[in-house]
């Protein structure tokens, strides 16, 4: 189809002119794309805003443009067009005239005058593009976050009265709000004061700070780190962490000095509780002969592995015959004894209490001298004692004192006692109190359970050794029962009592045996029973060891 | 060719990011202080450091971008490694932490940061998404060019009102004054339209709501049934066509006016809480220091 387009202008003598175009193709493009065939040079038409189209020799108009496209006023998207009709775009009118020889459709294309900007009336900066700024708010909240954590706190930094107003109000800020965690309890004494330790600002915690309480000794002496050099208090003990810990729990801690200790240390090295840890040792109690005769106690380090049979008491026991799992005989007949009615920890769990003859043995293992006279007993831990107690009741016995002994009097009925009387008494009590002793001494009582020996003494003609027990083996270990739960475990795992005859055993476990539960302290080590285990976990590092006798 | 600020130079800058996180992590699972993990070890400081270093560089984006005569990098690359550092920034902060949280500045410090870096994915994901959008809404054409279809509607409409009595005129030039979605950025993000009429009725004129210019075409709807004079009904009638156009054109200029608020809301929020962030760090590193 050719089209004739026809290009009118407005002249300057108010005329106008016209040039013609004629394009032959079924379709003319119309928008303000420069390679549209009708170039429309408004900002208001669409880059391809509408087109003219041969539909069997009819022209429809048609556009995509939402506002569709003015044709004789109405807004169409599609459109016949015929002769006289009026199509807008913006400022430029298009008008169909009847199509003149050598073309099979026509229209003329001018600006219309009338479109003038000052008729558009919408302020479209009221309808919606104002905004508030970003500055301004910037502005407020740095002023909120500045008062909040720097200059509150800050403010009640200065005063001990204002932090502690501050700190009793529920919404003004105070220093606690730059806490960088909790304060350990055992520092609750401070009272939240952090210039007790913190003295002065940008620097760090001194150690003249935790010494101002807190005593130190072995490692430190006084201001001088004897072997720590340049590290302080805090380089081990720390505040404000999560979970709260006075005590870094690393094996570094004790290992970065001990796993490589120099050539003139006395000690073994120890890095690793599983791998790299020396032998147990035990420390046991030796009798010693001391001035005059006396007994004295030393303490001997002895590897536990040659030590098993060493332990030197002086009492003799026997732990499997008490724990016969066929029972003993008791006063209260024939029962099985439970290592607790022996055993019983102190107060906290950590050890047992000791063992004494009154509260663990005199239950059954009676001092009574007498068969005819059984309540009777010798006095515990006295020999003279023992000797005058038989004396004096073997005295009265023969006297007639003792209502309740029978027969062997020396006064005759009707007669008044003499001296004669008495002396020979006095000699026949000593012989009879003698055989007694002799019997208890080495037979039937005190030998059952001490070491006896025979003196040159005559009057009290035996020695009976001293007794004490061990009660702290490691004395360089914070073990405790309490922490094993022993309600639970059997003793005899560890101990193994129930096999041993002899008091002369050391029935304290072996490494291997903590080993079973104890493992490394690094975890990927261990097998799925063992607990990583820090040097710290038994040993302390300031404190001197306990329980060292005498 | 447009290139995303995401696929910027092959993602030079996710590498860069995708590295830092990959060290602090393994720097975080090599060591083995003597104490629980915390901001006071030596990776702490490190991580703290590096961090504090980041924040700083990453709010220095605000400066570059407005030093148009600056030759140190593109703005496209800035905001590219904007984007992926500042989420390493977050693995960096949380490893600086030890996972330690409590009530202080320094987990404030915290909140504050992570409060900016979601607001600035949320910008990401709105950069990306919505220009696309807005540009389907609008459907094809730029907004002055929207805003010019409407203003041409509305020279149509006061051409005809001026053949009709004076109420019409009244309607055409109120209705296009009294257009108004809401000057705050909240009222764009509601996207209603606000706008008013003033209508003739009996012999009074009134003020009423006019949204999707509804009040006004229900007006004319009203006028043309009564109108007996065919010629006047006829040009009701076109009025009416130009009113239901410029109804049709106005529906995307709002949503065009929302998508846009999108686009900027959420640097009312990043932009800001940046500023907290920098004075919350600032609080973070002094409190830990004058009491060291």
């Amino acid at each position: 189809m050719k089209f004739l387009i026809r290009f009118v202008t407005r002249n300057a003598a108010g005329g106008t002119d016209h040039r013609d175009r004629i394009i032959e193709a079924p379709i003319i493009t119309i928008g303000r794309a420069t390679d549209q065939m009708l170039h429309l040079q408004d900002k208001r038409a669409r880059l391809q805003h509408a087109q003219l189209e041969d539909r069997n020799g009819k022209v429809h108009i048609t556009t995509s443009a939402l506002a569709g496209v003015d044709v004789n006023g109405r807004s169409q998207r599609d459109a016949r067009l015929v002769s006289g009709d009026v199509v807008e775009v913006g400022a430029n009118i298009l008008r169909v005239i009847d199509a003149p020889p050598g073309a099979d459709f026509a229209l003329t294309f001018e600006l219309n005058p009338e479109f003038a900007r000052e008729e558009l009336a919408t302020e479209w900066n009221a309808v919606g593009t104002g905004t508030i700024g970003k500055r301004k708010l910037s502005w407020i909240l740095v002023a909120v976050v500045l008062l909040l954590t720097l200059v509150g706190p800050g403010v009640s930094m200065l005063s001990p009265d204002i932090s502690s107003m501050a700190r009793h109000s529920d919404f003004l800020p105070d220093d606690s709000w730059w806490l960088a965690g909790p304060l350990h309890s055992a520092h609750s004494s401070i009272s939240g004061d952090c210039r007790s330790c913190h003295v002065n600002a940008f620097e760090r915690v001194p150690d003249a700070a935790c010494t101002e309480c807190h005593k130190v000794s072995r490692h430190v002496s006084g201001d001088v780190n004897t072997v720590l050099g340049e590290r302080r208090c805090a380089s081990c003990h720390l505040e404000h962490n999560e979970p709260p810990q006075l005590v870094k729990q690393h094996q570094g801690l004790c290992a970065d000095c001990h796993q490589n200790l120099p050539g003139n240390v006395a000690l073994e090295n120890a890095g690793d509780f599983l791998r790299d840890h020396p032998a147990f040792k035990v420390s046991l109690l030796r009798p010693r002969p001391g001035p005059e005769g006396t007994s004295e106690w030393g303490v001997e380090h002895l590897l536990l592995s040659e030590a098993r049979t060493a332990d030197r008491s002086n009492l003799k026991f026997d732990h499997a015959a008490h724990l016969d799992r066929a029972g003993i005989i008791t006063p209260d007949g024939r029962r099985v004894l439970e290592c607790a009615e022996c055993h019983q920890p102190q107060p906290g769990g950590a050890r047992m209490r000791p063992i004494s003859m009154n509260d663990h043995c005199a239950g059954c293992h009676s001092l009574n001298f007498d068969p005819d006279d059984p309540r009777r007993t010798v006095p515990h831990g006295d020999p003279e004692g023992v000797m005058q107690t038989l004396v004096e009741y073997y005295s009265a016995r023969l006297l007639g004192d003792e209502p309740e002994a029978g027969e062997q009097r020396v006064r005759r009925p009707g007669r008044a006692l003499t001296r004669a009387d008495r002396d020979r008494a006095a000699a026949e009590a000593r012989v009879k109190a003698m055989t007694v002793a002799t019997d208890l001494f080495e037979r039937r009582v005190c030998a059952n359970c001490h070491e006896v020996t025979r003196t040159a003494n005559r009057v009290l003609p035996w020695h009976v050794e001293p007794v004490k027990l061990t009660e702290r083996f490691f004395p360089h270990a914070n073990f405790t029962h309490a922490a094993h739960d022993t309600a639970s475990n059997e003793c005899d795992s560890c101990h193994g009592a129930s096999t041993s005859e002899s008091s002369s055993d050391v029935l304290i476990p072996a490494i291997e045996t903590c080993r079973d539960c104890h493992g490394s302290a690094v975890a990927s080590r261990n097998s799925a029973a063992q607990t990583p285990s820090t040097c710290i976990m038994c040993h302390s590092f300031h404190f001197e060891a306990k329980g060292i006798y005498p | 060719m447009h290139e995303s600020i995401l696929a910027f130079r092959k993602r030079r800058y996710l590498w860069l990011a995708l590295l830092v996180s990959v060290v602090s992590i393994a720097a975080y699972w090599i060591d083995d202080p003597q104490e629980p993990a915390n901001g006071g070890t030596v990776l702490g400081y490190a991580l703290g450091t590096a961090g504090a270093l980041l924040i700083v560089w990453l709010a220095w984006f605000g400066v570059r971008k407005r030093r148009y005569a600056s030759t140190m990098g593109t703005v496209q690359g800035w905001l590219s490694a904007h984007v992926y550092l500042g989420l390493a920034l977050v693995l960096v902060v949380l490893l600086h932490t030890g996972f330690q949280f409590g009530y202080n500045v320094h987990t404030a410090a915290f909140a504050l940061m992570m409060l900016v870096v979601v607001s600035g994915l949320f910008g990401v994901y709105v950069y990306l998404k919505y220009p696309q959008r807005l540009s389907e809404n609008r459907g094809g054409v730029n907004r002055s060019e929207l805003i010019d279809q409407i203003e041409d509607v509305d020279t149509r409409s006061r051409r005809i009102a001026r053949q009709l009595p004076a109420e019409f005129q009244e309607l055409v030039s109120s209705g296009i004054s009294r257009l108004q979605f809401g000057n705050s950025m909240w009222a764009r993000l509601r996207a209603r339209d606000l706008s008013q009429v003033l209508l003739k009725r009996g012999n009074d004129y009134a003020v009423v709501a006019n949204p999707g210019q509804e009040a006004a075409l229900d007006w004319l709807a009203d006028q043309q049934s009564r109108c007996r004079d065919p010629a006047v009904a006829a040009l009701i009638g076109e009025l009416s066509g130009l009113l239901r156009n410029k109804r049709r054109l106005l529906k995307p200029l709002i949503e065009d006016f929302r998508m846009q608020a999108m686009l900027e809301i959420w640097l009312f929020v990043h932009v800001p809480l940046t500023a907290g962030l920098l004075v919350a760090l600032l609080s973070h590193i002094l409190a830990v220091f004058v009491y060291w």
